[in-house]
């Protein structure tokens, strides 16, 4: 099968690293995947084409707007390929009626033009069919496709036990610059981290140094005044009693190894993921680093998504406990670790998820 | 026969005044005007209507940004409507061959950003329409688009209490050149003259922060100090529904137009909504542009070489200019009323 996804490439957000991956394994398993557009030449790993006729079919993975490609380019998808062969992939659940969620929202025209209606209306207008990466689409025209994968081969260091990881992972007390590392845009996830530091804040000392990275950590961006956007706050004062130190946007590439610095990395799914059940690439990425994941979700996702062996990653409201569990027993969590992979390798491989597409493609 | 506009839904600029035009002028004559788009309580007198496929005929109205046309938004019409009943006005005269004027103004940065442009008006419709008496390139068709609405005009027993002797109402977008080597010494050989001076709009106070990022300094550009000595107050914009009682409340009103626009003669709103104003219009426009849009008299109302005298004149002598713009007016209803445009568009449209 051929498959052509369209969608805005950047190296610090959205899904870029989910679909070099769909590159490689469509490869990998005989199939042809490539990006509609020019050539990147930031990102020469991932082909494009603008040959839409030689394809079966066109997939647009949309977060914003701007992933619906401009003209001339958005007309002759149109032109070329038969509607029913146009398939969405509505990353951020905005293919519903409007939702809010705390701070959080599918829709806001504030931001970035556009009315609840016309995401629907829109969505209808370029595909014959829509996928949501949540196992629990609300409406009944959305098929569900989690999208998003594990990639076993990722895996920073594949440890054969857990006392073998916990080692590692303990080291001689300096092997990881990091306690705990969060990698992730701040937006929409103020909320979840603020409550994470305070919870922590009594370890303050014991537990080592933490790292925000992404876009809009260092203090709160004017445009988000102006707008008068909650969604991305934060608090100088705590960072500075934490000692938090906040670091730009590190490319999709680099993720992996970045947090794999730290000895914790939480697992965030921002208010409105939460309400709809959406998973992102990082859902999974963060178990292929070195680290210990932290999943700061609810326990039906961490049993839906991870299985039962990743429940003594999520703390609920015991995080503190938790990470001083952590500290004390390794083993213990690193054993959940690799169970969890190997359950996420069984369940949600690349593999797995790029065959589930042929299948929902040819149904 | 049923109309539907696409454009930038700006509340202070941009055609947004006319567009409410077209909807009162098609009420009274049977035609169904409306704009794409859910009902929105910043934009009274628009008709609203996002049931694509109920209408005769799209126009888009392309004025200085393309961001706007979004994919998510363009589908659903690009689907729906043929594109031999699509339409482009195009305002700022983006379909034009690059055109620089003196090195300021300009309807394109580069060859790159005409051939985006030209992309867009050739996938979105198959007629460009641009707002002129001539326009330049010869696939365009003629159709001036603004016009002049006699019910929206001010009486001076209705008119709010008068604020300033003189009043420039709009946005510093590329005027800033024509204000500071023509108005600006016109200013300061008569102020000592004049009562109080003000700009209503964008950008006259100080550039916005993002004009540097998008190399766009040149067209927010202006001697601030200046302003600040000739003791011109500036005013912030105002919703297109005050644009006209704003107006009112001054004596004299100076309208000035972009050079890229005056290069193309392209017409705007303000060439006519300035008329509905209870004030006395000076227009920077050459007298014989001039005539041809206001008639005779309009010759009379521009500010063309002698701005510090003709300025004093109208505000010495306003019974005398109050008669010319009489005249003007009458000329306007007659030949630039908004039923006229709407039988224009339709016209063209349909040839």
């Amino acid at each position: 099968m051929k498959l052509l996804f369209a969608t805005e490439l950047t190296r610090y957000a959205r899904s870029t690293y989910t679909l070099t991956k769909y590159v490689e394994v469509g490869r990998a398993l005989g199939h042809e995947v490539a990006i509609f557009g020019e050539q990147s030449a930031e990102m020469p790993s991932l082909p494009c084409s603008l040959d839409v006729d030689k394809f079966d079919f066109v997939i647009f993975v949309i977060h914003v707007p701007s992933d619906f490609p401009d003209l001339p380019y958005l007309a002759r998808l149109l032109d070329q390929m038969p509607k029913d062969r146009r398939v969405i992939i509505d990353c951020l659940g905005r293919y519903n009626e409007t939702i809010r969620v705390e701070h959080d929202f599918n829709h806001l025209e504030k931001l970035d033009g556009h009315q609840g209606w016309e995401w629907v209306e829109g969505f209808q207008a370029v595909a014959g069919r829509i996928l949501q990466p949540t196992l629990k689409p609300l409406r009944n025209d959305v098929e569900s496709f989690l999208f998003h994968g594990f990639d076993p081969a990722a895996i920073a260091r594949p440890y054969a036990t857990a006392t073998e990881a916990a080692h590692a992972w303990a080291g001689n007390g300096t092997s990881k610059p990091y306690a705990m590392a969060y990698v992730g845009n701040n937006w929409q996830r103020w909320t979840q981290v603020r409550k994470l530091l305070e919870e922590i804040e009594p370890l303050n000392g014991s537990l080592g140094r933490i790292a925000l990275v992404g876009w809009d950590w260092a203090r709160r961006p004017e445009w988000a005044a102006q707008l008068g956007l909650e969604a991305v706050n934060v608090d100088p004062v705590l960072f500075g009693r934490l000692g938090v130190e906040t670091r730009e946007a590190i490319p999709f590439d680099k993720v992996n190894k970045f947090v794999g610095q730290a000895r914790f990395s939480p697992v965030f799914h921002r208010p409105l993921f939460q309400k709809l059940g959406l998973v992102t690439n990082r859902t999974f990425e963060t178990f292929c680093a070195d680290t210990v994941p932290i999943l700061m979700l609810p326990g039906d996702t961490v049993r839906e998504i991870y299985g039962e062996s990743a429940l003594p990653l999520a703390p609920g409201e015991q995080l503190c406990d938790r990470l001083g569990d952590m500290m004390r027993h390794p083993e213990v969590y690193w054993e959940a670790v690799l169970k969890t992979r190997v359950h996420l390798a069984e369940h949600h491989s690349y593999e797995r998820r790029f065959e589930e597409l042929v299948k929902i493609l040819n149904a | 026969m049923k109309i539907l506009f696409f454009l930038d839904k700006r509340d202070n600029a941009g055609s947004i005044q006319a567009v409410a035009n077209y909807v009162s002028a098609g009420e009274e004559m049977g035609i169904t005007v409306a704009v794409y788009g859910g009902p929105d309580e910043n934009f009274p007198r628009i008709r609203f209507s996002t049931d694509v496929d109920a209408f005769d005929y799209v126009v888009f109205i392309l004025e200085s940004r393309l961001e706007w046309l979004s994919g998510l938004r363009l589908p659903r019409v690009l689907s729906s409507v043929p594109r031999g009943r699509r339409a482009v006005l195009d305002a700022d005269g983006t379909y034009n061959r690059r055109v620089s004027i003196e090195g300021y103004d300009r309807n394109h940065a580069s060859e790159n950003d005409r051939a985006r442009w030209l992309a867009y008006f050739h996938e979105l419709a198959g007629k460009i329409m641009q707002p002129t008496f001539m326009p330049i390139e010869r696939n365009v068709l003629p159709v001036p688009f603004y016009g002049y609405d006699p019910n929206a005009r001010i009486a001076p027993e209705a008119s709010p209490p008068k604020r300033f002797d003189i009043a420039h109402v709009g946005h510093n977008w590329w005027r800033g050149r024509e204000v500071s080597q023509n108005l600006l010494p016109a200013f300061e050989q008569i102020r000592s003259s004049v009562g109080s001076i003000a700009f209503v709009g964008l950008w006259w106070d100080s550039m916005p922060p993002w004009a540097a990022q998008l190399g766009l300094e040149a067209a927010f550009c202006l001697d601030h100090e200046r302003f600040r000595r000739l003791k011109i107050q500036v005013e912030p914009p105002v919703a297109f529904t005050q644009v006209i009682s704003t107006m009112s409340q001054a004596r004299v009103n100076i309208m000035t137009q972009r050079p890229v626009l005056r290069h193309f003669k392209l017409l705007t709103s303000k060439y006519f909504e300035i008329f509905c104003a209870d004030t006395i219009p000076l227009v920077v426009l050459d007298p014989d542009e001039a005539e041809q849009v206001y008639g005779r008299a309009g010759r009379e109302l521009t500010l063309n070489g002698t701005m510090a005298e003709k300025l004093l004149d109208a505000l010495d002598r306003p019974g005398t200019y109050r008669d010319l713009v009489a005249e003007v007016r009458h000329h306007l209803t007659e030949h630039h009323s908004y039923r006229k445009r709407l039988c224009h568009l339709v016209e063209a449209l349909e040839s």
